[in-house]
């Protein structure tokens, strides 16, 4: 009988944390879904029933798509393609960058090496905007202020987490694989390319995910290093769509988000699986 | 195939923190105000084809002295020449040795084929000699249809040959291995012990093996050096060490069951020695006589060793020792016994059939026995020094 209480009690718990958990994954999805709906309807409606689905009669079809893409005289496909140029360099200059440091910082037992990684890792908890305007002034002065430089300012503030993430990884690859590796005729750089550097594939994936992620979305840091009458990457056209009166568009404005996150989905659901593993990685002797 | 030799080779980790002035050993190692000595003035000469054992406890610096002769350890003092060539400041890949890791060390993202053929690409060795190395090897190794595999899909055993077929295949002048057959379970271990016997056969080169177990020195190695605490004790064959150990720590470490140690004293007289032990005397033979004369040895109290497998059961008698078995450890064709004796523990091993195949007489616990020795079998041992007499 006791049994028995206990297990409807128990299912009961359950049912509940089950609705409090969909509720919450709700709000967590609002926002998205939000954005899905309205970038189907027209702009009037977008104000009016923001939460309702589209209708026959609010619905703009792709017609917000067309106008956010045409929209002023800024091609939408080139900042695409800034935006594509700067994640894709930053990405590729953090991954590479980082792990190197990562494997030294892991594997050389000095004391420099270690207040190398505790600024690393101090540099994370530094939030952005305290540093933006000295940050701004100095990538101005050193020329960092394009699409192609950039990348370079990226690496200095996504080293942080990417090098607290390698450096835990490192550690528990095995001294001896790389002792091998140097037996067998390697020397370090050959030890890295050949040897650690494969081995860090998960970790380098869930970095380089993080990376995109981040770079992909960002608005402040373009915003204020690069000319944006010249370059503009997605976030900051996203806000020049803007009539002659400062209208703002809301519908062609939603189907220009839609379009940017697209990507980053995409991607981040089809490598889901290694984020968890590379965070965990590390965190227990295999 | 190559000489090695480890002239005066030091082996000193600096401190980490504080400076320690005097000269005195912490634990076992001697610690230096240059910092812990890890390995102490190691001598060895290394014959071309040898197969050399380094065997002792946890610590005692067998690994850190195979370590500083891979190279992967930098050398405090002293030389190590390979093929005559001094190597202390060559890198690891210029010494053309291999070495196979306790941990296997294999690449877990190449393939077994990669993985044995990655030194000879290192090599730059054209890639139909680098297939026929690796099946040959593959083949002398019995792991030809894992080829393919990744280290993971291997078990602990397979995965050992692989890193020895990854050494092999290089053909090296020194092939090092430490402790390659410690993560392995008991039978495997075994299995494993014969195929390097075996594997010795069919190679041509110097081995250095490193291990902490005492059967596996005696049954691979031409000639073991045993260490303890950094220091070499004793340098032999296995017969050698395990007739003549050079110290009670040698002694204690060679054979199994351990050897039994007592408290005696040794009387010279006109014609030899005696050894007189629980009121009884036993006569030294002639040999080690001769040697305890040689090194000036008077009457004097002294560590006396025994090992289990040469004492003798039989009747009441004068001069015969006596004791109370506590434990008997049934070994199948003997029995280990534990007999309070002495008011000490003594083993004793008893064989239980003949060779006629009559079974011999069973033991139980509280059972009074007597028991002796022959005074060819004693090992006299200063006890003072711990160091034998009769070398």
């Amino acid at each position: 009988m006791n049994t028995k209480n206990t297990l409807t009690a128990e299912r009961r718990r359950k049912n509940i944390l089950s609705v409090v958990l969909a509720a919450i994954c709700i709000i967590y999805v609002l926002p998205v879904l939000t954005v899905v709906i309205n970038s189907f309807k027209q702009n009037t409606y977008v104000k009016i029933e923001t939460f309702a689905l589209p209708t026959a009669e609010s619905s703009a079809g792709f017609q917000n798509f067309i106008t956010g893409m045409t929209f002023g005289n800024y091609p939408f496909w080139k900042s695409v393609a800034y935006s594509a140029l700067i994640t894709i360099v930053s990405t590729v200059l953090i991954l590479l960058c980082t792990s190197m440091a990562a494997w030294y910082i892991a594997r050389v037992n000095s004391k420099f090496c270690k207040i190398v990684y505790y600024l690393c890792v101090f540099s994370m908890v530094v939030p952005f905007q305290m540093v933006m305007y000295t940050l701004s002034k100095t990538a101005d002065t050193l020329k960092l202020n394009t699409p192609w430089t950039i990348p370079i300012v990226y690496l200095g503030f996504g080293a942080g987490l990417a090098i607290f993430m390698f450096v835990g990884f490192v550690k528990s690859i095995p001294l001896e694989i790389e002792e091998a590796a140097s037996i067998d005729g390697c020397g370090p750089i050959r030890t890295f390319f050949s040897v650690v550097f494969p081995m860090l594939r998960p970790t380098m994936i869930s970095v380089g995910i993080l990376e995109i992620m981040w770079v992909w979305n960002d608005y402040l840091l373009p915003y204020l290093v690069l000319d944006i009458n010249e370059y503009r990457t997605i976030p900051i056209h996203i806000q020049y769509l803007k009539g002659s009166y400062g209208t703002v568009d809301l519908g062609a404005t939603m189907a220009l988000i839609l379009l940017s996150i697209i990507p980053v989905i995409i991607f981040y659901l089809s490598c889901q699986k290694y984020i968890i593993k590379g965070v965990a990685a590390g965190a227990v002797k295999g | 195939m190559a000489e090695v030799n480890l002239k005066h080779v030091v082996k000193i980790y600096p401190h980490s923190g504080k400076k320690k002035k005097s000269e005195h050993r912490t634990g076992n190692l001697k610690v230096t105000d240059q910092g812990v000595v890890a390995v102490e003035d190691f001598n060895l000469d290394i014959k071309d084809r040898e197969f050399i054992v380094l065997v002792g406890p946890s610590g005692c610096g067998k690994s850190t002295t195979l370590r500083m002769v891979a190279g992967l350890e930098e050398i405090s003092e002293g030389e190590i020449l390979i093929d005559g060539k001094v190597v202390n400041d060559v890198a690891p890949k210029d010494r053309d040795i291999a070495m196979v890791f306790q941990s296997y060390a294999l690449y877990p993202h190449m393939t077994v084929r990669d993985n044995i053929a990655f030194p000879l690409k290192l090599k730059k060795v054209p890639k139909d000699e680098i297939d026929r190395k690796v099946n040959e090897a593959a083949e002398i190794l019995g792991i030809t249809e894992y080829l393919d595999r990744k280290p993971k899909a291997l078990s602990g055993g397979q995965r050992q040959r692989v890193a020895i077929g990854r050494a092999i295949v290089r053909e090296p002048k020194v092939l090092l291995m430490d402790e390659p057959l410690s993560n392995l379970d008991a039978k495997l271990r075994n299995q494993m012990r014969a195929e390097i016997i075996k594997l010795r056969q069919r190679i041509d080169t110097t081995f250095m093996y490193v291990t902490h177990d005492q059967t596996e020195a005696m049954t691979l190695g031409d000639r073991i050096v045993i260490m303890k605490d950094g220091v070499v004790q004793q340098i032999g064959t296995p017969q050698e060490v395990f007739d003549d150990p050079a110290n009670l720590f040698v002694a204690g470490f060679i054979g199994v069951p351990q050897m039994n140690f007592f408290d005696a004293k040794l009387v010279k007289e006109e014609n030899g020695y005696i050894v007189s032990l629980g009121g009884v005397t036993i006569p030294v033979d002639e040999a080690k006589s001769k040697k305890l004369a040689e090194n000036g040895v008077e009457s004097k109290d002294i560590t006396l060793g025994v090992r289990p497998e040469h004492i003798a059961l039989m009747g009441e008698g004068k001069e015969m020792l006596h004791g109370t078995v506590e434990v008997g450890e049934m070994m199948g064709s003997s029995v280990h016994l534990h007999v309070t004796s002495l008011g000490q523990d003594v083993i004793i091993i008893a064989q239980t059939i003949d060779f006629k195949g009559t079974h011999m007489e069973s033991f139980h616990t509280g059972q009074e026995i007597a028991y002796t020795f022959g005074g060819n079998v004693m090992h006299i041992f200063d006890k003072e020094t711990g160091n034998s007499l009769t070398r």
